[in-house]
């Protein structure tokens, strides 16, 4: 009964750990905010799967919307490319 | 461990330990200012979602239930049943807490990072310590 969430879970746990080995290597700042974002939902979901709906209707705008946004502006004002 | 739901709950928190490990490698090592900063949005969720583990727990029967109680309780046993299959809800209050002050402190982060890039010219560390980039 309980298997199939928490099933959920690991595997956007695994999902997220993709992400963020993505996020920290690549180049381009541009896909490393993007790669960010998708970690962001996979924690969404596991903490949805964990019993805090609460915490996801705060961190979906938070870490899926504004942080994004926030990281392209200062991507747009700042440089795109790693040296 | 032979029970499946424990390995997977194994899983979730040895991944989390992962993201913290390559997180924080992105936080000491690369060197562009604006790769610490996704580094470090990285690193609080991370902890922010241990937090959110911990209050986690498993019942006798069926899957937990959300700490609400939906209508005002006879008697104190109907409290008990409540409470003895809920998830821990303090853990999840302060990460609410955490989530939006982490948002103040990026903000500012940000202005700061574009304050470096109008000074220096560069986002990468190096001109700060008095070196060149090489």
């Amino acid at each position: 009964m309980e298997l199939v969430p928490v099933a959920i879970a690991a595997l956007s746990a695994l999902l997220s750990v993709v992400a963020t080995y993505l996020a920290v290597r690549s180049r381009d700042m541009l896909s490393a905010a993007v790669f960010s974002a998708a970690q962001s939902t996979a924690y969404a979901l596991i903490y949805y799967v964990l019993m805090a709906p609460d915490i996801v209707l705060v961190y979906v705008p938070v870490s899926v919307g504004i942080l994004p946004a926030v990281t392209v502006l200062l991507i747009k004002k700042t440089e795109r490319y790693e040296r | 461990m032979s029970d499946p739901v424990s390995l997977l709950l194994t899983v979730l928190v040895l991944s989390l330990v992962t993201n913290i490990g390559i997180s924080l490698y992105g936080v000491f090592t690369r060197p562009s200012l604006v790769k610490k900063f996704i580094s470090l949005t990285i690193f609080s969720d991370t902890l922010n979602s241990f937090a959110i583990a911990l209050g986690f727990r498993r019942v006798a029967r069926g899957y937990p239930s959300i700490a609400v109680i939906p209508s005002i309780p006879e008697d104190v046993s109907e409290l008990r049943a409540a409470a003895g299959t809920a998830v821990d809800p303090l853990p999840q209050a302060l990460v609410l807490t955490a989530i939006v002050i982490g948002l103040a402190v990026y903000m500012f982060l940000a202005g700061l990072i574009v304050m470096y890039y109008r000074h220096y010219g560069t986002t990468h560390v190096r001109p700060a310590e008095g070196g060149s980039i090489g």
